[in-house]
């Protein structure tokens, strides 16, 4: 006669990994925050202790004023009017200085969106990135003349 | 003629790869997390041109009301009362780790002048990798 034996179980219970690991998932997804972490560079001179003059007459000066008014050398111009302005003066001398001059209570994403396009000066046909020079308030007041 | 009784299977849903794709997925999120150093809620600008920030980065955000938060990267930024104590925690981080890159991470819709104050600061600071902060501009915002 065959002996039935009781034999042990064998296998690592595995069922309860799966309900462990969505859990895991279920908090990371949760935690996971998808922020925008792209921006644009900001050149800063590589040093401050002897910024390089420059005369007023050889630079291009746009202020902007609030509500997103430009000034450029005097003149009212929209944002699209600046690089074809540029394109000239830019060709004769490619490192011509061009100063970003905010007024202090103009929106801050009017200087970002005067400085996104000159950055893209390359794309509307500049043969090189555009000299841009931000002065803060302290610079100007140091070193304007 | 006894009929052999026809073998019964027993019903299994084969559950053993499921832990495999579990940790796979969770491996994923693990690597790709990154824990926000700030949480300050701004509209921020609007980019065409938009570059990759590295991670770790110290971040100084301007919310609407202009105040000032900093983080150096590592901690959860902290409220600020003045432009100066900017200048003085950028002066640290960057006594440490001469190449860090700062955020600045201002709404939108900040009077320059707050801005301006806390470029002026890292620029003190001789903080030589500077980062603006923006959302990408699209054909419809045009």
């Amino acid at each position: 006669m065959r002996i039935e034996r009781d034999r042990p179980d064998d296998e690592i219970p595995t069922s309860s990994m799966a309900d462990i690991a969505f859990l895991l998932i279920v908090f990371f997804m949760v935690t996971t925050t998808f922020t925008a972490t792209r921006g644009l560079d900001f050149a800063l001179p590589e040093d401050d202790d002897n910024p390089p003059v420059i005369e007023k007459e050889e630079s291009v000066l746009i202020e902007i004023f609030p509500g997103g008014n430009l000034v450029v050398d005097q003149n009212p111009m929209e944002l699209g009017e600046i690089i074809e302005y540029l394109k000239p003066k830019l060709e004769r001398n490619p490192k011509k200085p061009v100063i970003i001059r905010p007024d202090i209570a103009t929106e801050y994403r009017y200087m970002v969106e005067v400085y996104d396009e000159l950055r893209q000066g390359e794309e509307h046909g500049l043969s090189e990135p555009i000299n841009i020079s931000v002065p803060t308030q302290r610079e100007i007041q140091s070193f304007w003349y | 003629m006894k009929l052999k009784a026809s073998i019964e299977h027993k019903p299994n849903i084969p559950t053993a790869s499921m832990a495999d794709i579990a940790f796979l997925l969770i491996i994923f999120f693990m690597l790709t997390i990154t824990f926000e150093v700030d949480k300050t809620q701004v509209q921020l600008p609007k980019t065409t041109l938009r570059y990759e920030i590295p991670k770790k980065a110290a971040y100084v955000s301007v919310d609407p009301n202009g105040r000032i938060r900093v983080s150096d990267g590592n901690s959860q930024s902290s409220l600020v009362s003045a432009a100066d104590e900017v200048l003085s925690m950028a002066a640290t981080v960057i006594a440490t780790d001469p190449q860090k890159t700062f955020v600045v991470k201002s709404d939108g819709d900040v009077p320059w002048e707050k801005v301006d104050e806390v470029l002026d600061a890292l620029k003190r600071a001789k903080v030589r990798d500077l980062r603006l902060l923006s959302d990408q501009r699209t054909v419809d915002d045009l």
